[in-house]
């Protein structure tokens, strides 16, 4: 009978009472094949599954590592936080936990640093808070370097990841979209580069703005982005969504993005592409 | 259609780019349910007005519920909580005039509240008048570079 073919297999009595040593904290589990890395292979390999090249979401310190030349980042002396507008009883106590648990200050790093000797400005978000999304924090932080970026005459790099704008700061964090666009306009003017990375997942606010206004806009291979999820847009339209729908793969094919760059050669290109904003002036 | 299948994202943030470097006053008026990106992306304006009983939010009170409580149910509660009306806006310094709805005689009502906004209309365009298209722009790019406070720590 089928139903028994599709009885649920009995762990056999060999493996039944053996549980194994795992050290805690040690290994990693792939979102995509599933198979269980060993964190210091998964460190080595630049946080991709060596098993199936599956890219991993990086904390802010490891990008950093990645992209700027050792040493030379300085962060912006800049610290701020939200006056949690719509007076949310857990929200500030959610923050607390966080700032904790990543050691991070809030859901995006900026400062200068340096690319192969090339100064720059650079803001990277983390997915580790809140899910990268933008609050005013976030929002005056990137507005913040940009106007760095002005001041200073550097070329601005932002790497983004984020599920979009913090629903906890409602309509104020709407509104950063708004001041983070509004600062590029001022980039623009004063014909600075700015190079927008976007890494998995970039959503909502952040791809409906400065994600999205980079002059070159950069992603990384399987990178999921766009602003409305794929559930939301589906059930709208009331249509399947094609295939490969929101991934950088498609976003390239369809002219959004200019390149696709794996994570091993981004400060390769980056770098790159610094030098020959320089050698067009 | 073919809009949506290819996301709006980049053509709100590129809307909201164009608007914040225009050179003449742009007014935005929300008129009844303003929400999400869709919303900002016709509001960078040198004044931002609503109706008295319009709402102007981040998200439907439904998907507000839904992401901060994983519960789609509670919008009642969470229109409460996501001060979404002109009056709570006005507050927050988002938004910059409230336009009056008279109550009674429906014809009547939209009557009162087209000349009320005619009038303001007129009063911002006239006071703009005397400014240079850079100030204009500058205007613009103030009332934005400042929305949200924050705590020095």
């Amino acid at each position: 009978m089928i139903v028994d073919k599709m009885k649920k297999r009995e762990p056999s009595a060999k493996n039944k009472n053996v549980t194994i040593d795992i050290p805690v904290g040690k290994w990693a589990k792939c979102d995509n094949c599933k198979e269980i890395i060993y964190k210091d292979v998964l460190k080595e390999n630049l946080s991709i599954c060596p098993n199936c090249g599956h890219y991993f979401r990086m904390h802010i310190n490891k990008r950093l590592k990645l992209i700027i030349d050792d040493g030379t980042y300085k962060r912006f002396d800049i610290n701020i936080e939200t006056t949690n507008p719509l007076e949310l009883e857990e929200y500030p106590k959610k923050l607390k936990s966080l700032r904790e648990k990543t050691g991070l200050q809030e859901a995006v790093a900026c400062g200068t640093g340096k690319i192969k000797g090339e100064e720059i400005v650079i803001c990277i978000m983390d997915s580790g808070f809140l899910m990268g999304s933008m609050g005013v924090v976030v929002g005056e932080k990137i507005t913040y370097a940009i106007e760095q970026a002005i001041e200073k005459k550097l070329p601005l790099v932002i790497f983004s990841v984020s599920g979009g704008a913090r629903m906890q700061e409602g309509i104020i964090s709407l509104m950063q979209m708004a001041k983070t666009t509004a600062a590029l306009t001022k980039l623009d003017k004063a014909g600075l580069l700015y190079i927008s990375v976007l890494t998995d997942p970039t959503y909502g606010g952040v791809t409906a703005s400065f994600a999205s206004l980079g002059d070159i806009i950069l992603a990384e291979p399987g990178a999921m982005i766009g602003f409305a999820g794929q559930r939301v847009i589906s059930q709208t339209i009331g249509e399947t969504l094609p295939e490969g729908f929101q991934t950088s793969e498609f976003l390239l094919e369809h002219g959004f993005i200019d390149k696709i760059v794996e994570r091993k050669d981004l400060k390769d290109t980056i770098y790159k592409l610094i030098q020959f904003h320089k050698e067009g002036k | 259609m073919e809009q949506k299948k290819e996301d709006s994202g980049e053509a709100i943030a590129k809307s909201m780019f164009e608007m914040a470097r225009l050179k003449v006053p742009i007014i935005s008026i929300v008129i009844g349910e303003g929400s999400s990106g869709g919303a900002l992306a016709i509001a960078i304006a040198n004044k931002v007005f609503m109706l008295e009983n319009s709402i102007y939010s981040i998200l439907s009170p439904e998907g507000f519920s839904s992401i901060l409580w994983k519960d789609s149910s509670k919008t009642k509660e969470a229109a409460e909580k996501m001060k979404l009306t002109a009056k709570d806006l006005y507050e927050l310094n988002v938004i910059d005039k409230i336009i009056k709805e008279p109550n009674g005689d429906e014809e009547e009502s939209f009557r009162k509240i087209s000349q009320n906004l005619k009038k303001e209309i007129k009063s911002v365009i006239s006071e703009m008048n005397d400014n240079s298209l850079e100030e204009i722009v500058e205007d613009r790019y103030l009332k934005f570079r400042n929305m949200g406070d924050f705590i020095n720590i």
